[in-house]
């Protein structure tokens, strides 16, 4: 399986990132890490260039709702069925609840999204899905 | 030729005009107290030095003010982000703003922008060695302004300033501005006491392994003692384990004054920097003073030159220029209680570090590269150099390092870096995951002090 991975936005969580890198290659996945960041067109472009299964986007001062907003019109200019959408991390700047957070987010075009859980829950849940095959 | 370059480079509206001669002869008669190499040569002391930095000049007369009051024996000046990155327009805004207002709109003094004329008199008032504190790839401007100022030791390098701090910024181009750097700082090392240059051996202050780190410091020395520096300091961060402190001071300490020899520059004063714990703080303030005063008996023991010191309020942000003033105070206290305290050596921790940092240094000789710039960023590229937890994307990034159970930060996965087998399994025969995931052991040991 092939994961493309980072940091979205003007975000520089480094360890964070390496984290999920370390983590991704423990499980297997052939990992194309983009680093910290990393525009939303960058991700796409590097979904298509390494024919991936599952982008995973990493955001920890909430950055990344700004930068989500494009992404059903990025989506919908390439063919990107059957690669798998999920980002995870602190994904809103105060505070605010799963429950808010996790259909606002399923709204802009990811398919799994994670605030605020524990990385290997996250993980688990990912590799369940692509399982799955969603 | 490099005169023309200098002339190009201050011609700018972001700064005042440039008088190459006033500055010569500023430089040729300035007060030998300016001179951290001066009073290195003076003291029996370690030097304590806090960081620090405001927008305003009058913000920073009085931060310095707190710190002569407390036993300072070096100021810092840091700079702000927006120079770091050389975007003086946005400083300049920000400037106006901080002075109106009387709020910081700028995590730093802005240098380039106060220029030196004003900043020289407040460098002469305090007749104290400044240390200049930024974080910038091309500090060509800034230094210019820094030197002209009084400001007579620089920090920073290609590598140490540009791998932790940046995800593309050009590293051949880094190299070429900080050779630059080294130049000015060596031209005016002629007319006076010697300018100091400092490395930055904290990098990206997570789980850096010390084979990497005194690797960068042999080279960022190297590289500045080939233009004619005459005095550097090597530095590094507590790294957590006392033991590995001690290890990795005996061990930088005899590498810098080898190596420096082998290029022919055994003449230049060589001193050791030790930072206080670098890493994420305690947010219980108790906790912290008793963080610092570790840090600093562990200064003493592995008898370093200067010390950097950090304060309580780490975990919460910037600090006041009280705070950080007591930070300073109790530093020297505790440093009195210290002295001829008696030194430690362990031979085997020693040979094993001696050996993977001569390895590494061997790899990076033998790259065909015509000179020493080229071959350290061959190094890089190909990921000799590794430096765990870099943004930079020419960052290797395959390095993996965890702690062992007395803190030794230790090599788990080498990637490219050539140390031999038989250390990578001297440091992985000291690691134990305790049945823990990798990822769950490396949170663990970047948390030790929370």
């Amino acid at each position: 399986m092939r994961v493309v991975t980072g940091v979205v936005g003007n975000d520089i969580h480094v360890v964070a990132n390496r984290l999920i890198e370390i983590s991704l290659k423990e499980r297997g996945f052939e990992v194309f890490n983009l680093g910290v960041n990393t525009y939303l067109e960058e991700f796409i472009d590097a979904v298509i260039e390494t024919d991936a299964d599952l982008l995973l986007i990493s955001s920890l001062n909430g950055e990344a709702e700004g930068w989500s907003r494009d992404l059903l019109f990025l989506k919908s200019r390439f063919d990107l069925d059957g690669v798998l959408f999920a980002i995870g991390g602190n994904l809103s700047v105060g505070e605010a609840s799963s429950e808010e957070i996790v259909p606002k987010y399923k709204a802009y075009g990811y398919d799994l999204v994670f605030h605020q859980v524990d990385l290997n829950e996250g993980l688990d849940s990912i590799e369940e899905a692509l399982k799955a095959g969603v | 030729m490099f005169q023309k370059e200098r002339e190009i480079i201050t011609r700018t509206p972001y700064t005042d005009s440039f008088d190459f001669d006033e500055i010569r002869e500023f430089i040729t008669g300035a007060s030998k107290n300016l001179f951290i190499s001066h009073r290195f040569k003076k003291s029996d002391k370690i030097l304590v030095q806090p960081r620090g930095g405001f927008p305003t000049y009058d913000k920073v007369f009085e931060l310095y003010g707190e710190f002569i009051d407390a036993g300072v024996d070096v100021l810092p000046l840091t700079i702000d982000s927006n120079t770091r990155l050389n975007d003086y327009e946005m400083a300049k805004k920000m400037l106006a703003l901080s002075e109106e207002t009387d709020e910081n709109m700028l995590n730093g003094y802005p240098l380039v922008n106060q220029g030196y004329r004003v900043t020289r008199k407040m460098v002469s008032h305090y007749d104290t060695p400044i240390s200049l504190r930024h974080g910038t790839p091309d500090a060509r401007l800034l230094i210019e302004v820094a030197l002209a100022s009084g400001i007579f030791e620089i920090e920073g390098g290609p590598i140490t300033y540009l791998l932790p701090y940046s995800k593309n910024f050009p590293l051949d181009k880094a190299f070429l501005y900080w050779k630059y750097v080294e130049r000015i700082c060596a031209d005016y090392s002629t007319l006076n006491e010697p300018i100091n240059r400092e490395s930055f051996g904290p990098l990206s202050a997570t789980l850096q392994p010390p084979a990497i780190v005194i690797v960068i410091q042999l080279l960022e020395m190297l590289l500045s003692l080939e233009e004619g520096v005459k005095s550097f300091s090597v530095s590094f961060s507590q790294t957590g384990s006392l033991s590995q402190d001690i290890v990795s001071a005996n061990v930088i300490k005899k590498m810098a004054r080898k190596y420096a020899e082998k290029i022919g520059c055994g003449d230049a004063d060589i001193h050791l920097v030790y930072h206080q714990w670098m890493g994420a703080f305690p947010r219980d303030k108790e906790f912290s003073d008793s963080l610092i005063n570790t840090s600093t008996v562990i200064a003493s023991m592995v008898r370093a030159d200067k010390m950097i010191t950090k304060t309580r309020d780490e975990a919460f942000g910037i600090p006041t220029p009280q705070v950080n003033a007591a930070a300073v105070r109790n530093t020297q206290y505790t440093l009195n209680m210290l002295r001829g305290i008696p030194t430690i050596t362990d031979t085997e921790e020693e040979e094993n570090l001696s050996e993977m940092v001569d390895d590494i240094m061997e790899a990076i000789f033998n790259d065909p590269a015509d000179t020493l710039w080229r071959q350290v960023f061959n190094s890089i590229k190909n990921g000799i150099i590794d430096i765990p937890f870099s943004p930079h994307i020419i960052n290797n990034g395959e390095a993996i390092t965890v702690r062992d159970k007395n803190y030794n930060i230790r090599f788990y996965e080498r990637g490219n870096v050539p140390i031999s087998d038989r250390c990578l399994a001297f440091e992985r025969s000291k690691v134990d995951l305790c049945g823990k995931s990798l990822v769950e052991h490396i949170i663990e040991d970047i948390g030790i002090m929370l």
